[in-house]
């Protein structure tokens, strides 16, 4: 090995100048290839932005429109959910599917009032305890409702941290507010929990019980949606099946034919991640496949190099032949060279191209617009993973290999006689 | 017998196929020193490259030690080449970019011997030839005599059998031409080693035991020279 460096290193030596031309057309290739990537992960990261606060096997299924005539009822009819549709999901054959069932209830502009402090125009929503895990909702202090809440029809409330940051006067000791009473509207509700709030929304959502919620406010059994975590539908075929068969059943209860696609919807976060997950490994594909071909450059420029130094070595090979030279050691000579122009070359592409990378994370990475009075990111942690680091490593000698084979056969080749005679 | 050739035949192909060996018979025993003479195109370069496995021949058969070297694999050819047969070259052939002793190393390197013991190897050899001093000097930093002899020191590094020399005086002055002559001989002499030498000088001929001429291709004339008196101009020195 040492051996075989030392006559790389004599080689590219005496070739400073035209290594270094044919070695930035690597570098450029694999540069592009990480940049590309780079700015696709930042672009799928940004895609993905506020997908990473929900359970990710989550669906959620609410009421529509018939569009067919069924058991004497006309089409057009709307349907609205209701708290047995949640008992359905409990049953065969949904129950091996699924984990918990909640829904929520929401609706705004209600007063929530502490002490002297009161802050206008708050949501409501009555919920149920699956509810925090299935939109990662993180404590900051106390807990989130629970079974027990909603078996007893209990007056307690979680409240955003923002809202508690208000109240405490800018003090973060949240506890100090669990067990305190607030008002909202005229109802007393007793703190059992902090939440953390999304900041870039101002939230500061209250949650209840569902079951108090619907007490105090004299609801009917109507929901808007109910929402529930399940467990082994793996594909998208076994997701799409058991949807169908779940709008059937639910249909069927609100006297709407079962294979009415609009009398129902179902909208599911697996699938959709699926989706998303396919968009991204061809954005992946295509982003790597350009940066494949701008790579093609460099290693026809190493190829061509190659030939060259075959062609000026000719008289020097003669002689490694007849003194013993196997072919398979000239060839070595030549397929280690490529390599070796194209991995250093390759890693001076690599590093540069993760350097602007982690420039295009430290300016565009951090700038955000504002869509719809929240603020998006366009480019999300840009960056590529020690995985393509590998990869792309693989590539270099994958490439400085096959750019150097034909040059090497050549070489190899070489007839001792013929290089010789020339001089 | 150490080399031993029944009816070679070669042919150029081209666009004017010229048959330079036309059925060369030549038996060489082992420890001679002998030299081909000839005209230039006569044959006697292709005759040594195929002595030296370096060139195929079409016809006939040519014997290493009673092995039929005839349609080699490149490896075996090279392998031949690198424990067998010892070369030296009219222009020396050094490697341009290696120092003396690194030159001297390269056969061994072939070998697989490692990078200290062929060092140590290849100094002993280049003290042997007197370039002791010259060891870590470029080709082109040294004179003709002594890069020929930087030639012989990598061409016996190897222990061969039998070593070739093209013209091995055709680029030195006559008084180097003596010098690098009477080390071939006193090879010979020492070493028992088998040394085939071709050139169109009768001085340089007249060093060797026996003379082989070769004209038009054929094998002609075969004189012992026991006395080295072959030559009027070869007695005293190697007239250039």
């Amino acid at each position: 090995m040492h051996d075989l460096f030392t006559e790389v290193w004599e080689s590219v030596r005496r070739n400073k100048l035209r290594t270094c031309l044919t070695g930035f057309a690597v570098a450029w290739g694999i540069f592009m290839i990480i940049v590309l990537l780079g700015a696709g992960n930042g672009l799928m990261g940004a895609f993905n932005q506020g997908g990473d606060s929900f359970a990710s096997n989550t669906m959620m299924m609410g009421g529509g429109m018939t569009t067919k005539p069924y058991k004497g009822l006309k089409e057009g009819r709307r349907v609205r959910l209701s708290m047995s549709d949640m008992d359905l999901l409990e049953k065969e054959p949904f129950k091996q599917y699924v984990d918990q069932v909640t829904t929520n209830y929401s609706q705004g502009g209600y007063t929530l009032t502490y002490g002297k402090l009161y802050l206008n125009n708050v949501s409501l929503n009555g919920t149920f305890p699956g509810y925090a895990d299935m939109n990662r909702i993180v404590m900051l202090a106390g807990r989130f409702v629970n079974e027990k809440d909603i078996q007893e029809k209990r007056k307690v409330i979680v409240l955003s941290h923002l809202t508690a940051k208000n109240f405490l006067k800018g003090s973060t000791d949240y506890a100090r507010l669990l067990g305190e009473k607030v008002k909202v509207g005229s109802f007393v509700f007793k703190v059992v929990g902090i939440r953390q709030g999304e900041e870039n929304r101002d939230d500061r959502d209250l949650y209840v019980p569902y079951s108090t919620i619907k007490t105090i406010y004299g609801l009917d059994n109507h929901i808007d949606e109910m929402t529930f975590t399940f467990h082994g539908l793996n594909t998208e075929e076994a997701n799409e099946a058991f949807e169908k068969e779940l709008k059937a059943a639910v249909n069927t209860a609100h006297d709407a034919a079962p294979d009415d696609a609009s009398a129902t919807w179902v909208w599911n976060r697996f699938t959709q991640n699926l989706q998303m997950e396919k968009g991204s490994k061809i954005l992946h594909t295509a982003l790597w496949i350009i940066g494949l071909f701008t790579l093609l450059g460099g290693i026809v420029g190493v190829s061509n190099i190659m030939l060259i130094t075959v062609k000026e070595r000719t008289h020097e090979f003669g002689i490694r032949k007849a003194i013993g030279a196997k072919p398979w050691s000239i060839m070595k000579l030549i397929v280690a060279e490529s390599v070796t122009i194209t991995a250093f070359f390759g890693y001076i592409g690599m590093v540069l191209g993760m350097l602007t990378c982690t420039i295009m994370d430290k300016t565009l990475g951090q700038s955000s617009t504002e869509v719809f009075g929240q603020s998006v990111r366009l480019l999300v942690n840009p960056t590529v993973g020690l995985d393509v680091a590998l990869e792309a490593t693989l590539v270099l000698i994958i490439a400085g290999t096959i750019a150097g084979m034909a040059p090497a056969r050549k070489a190899a080749k070489i007839r001792p006689i013929e290089a010789l005679r020339a001089e | 017998m150490q080399i031993e050739l029944n009816n070679v035949h070669k042919t150029y192909e081209g666009a004017q196929p010229l048959h330079v060996l036309k059925g060369v018979n030549l038996s060489i025993e082992k420890g001679e020193f002998v030299s081909i003479m000839g005209a230039s195109g006569s044959g006697k370069s292709t005759l040594l490259n195929i002595l030296g496995i370096l060139d195929n021949y079409d016809e006939g058969e040519y014997y290493v030690d009673g092995h039929l070297i005839k349609n080699l694999s490149e490896r075996a050819a090279a392998r031949y080449r690198n424990k067998t047969i010892g070369f030296v070259f009219q222009s020396f052939n050094l490697i341009s970019f290696k120092t003396a002793v690194e030159n001297v190393e390269l056969p061994l390197f072939y070998q697989g011997v490692g990078r200290k013991r062929r060092h140590e190897m290849a100094m002993e050899y280049l003290d042997r030839l007197g370039l002791k001093d010259w060891a870590g000097h470029y080709p082109n930093e040294m004179s003709g005599g002594q890069k020929q002899r930087v030639a012989i020191a990598r061409a016996l590094i190897t222990h061969p059998q039998i070593i070739l020399a093209d013209e091995p005086t055709g680029a030195l002055d006559s008084k180097t031409s003596v010098e690098v002559m009477d080390l071939l001989g006193q090879l010979n002499r020492e070493e028992k080693v088998t040394i085939i030498v071709v050139t169109h000088e009768s001085g340089v001929a007249n060093c060797t035991n026996r003379i082989i001429h070769i004209k038009d291709g054929i094998i002609g004339e075969i004189e012992e020279n026991r006395e080295h008196k072959a030559s009027v101009f070869g007695t005293e020195t190697i007239m250039k």
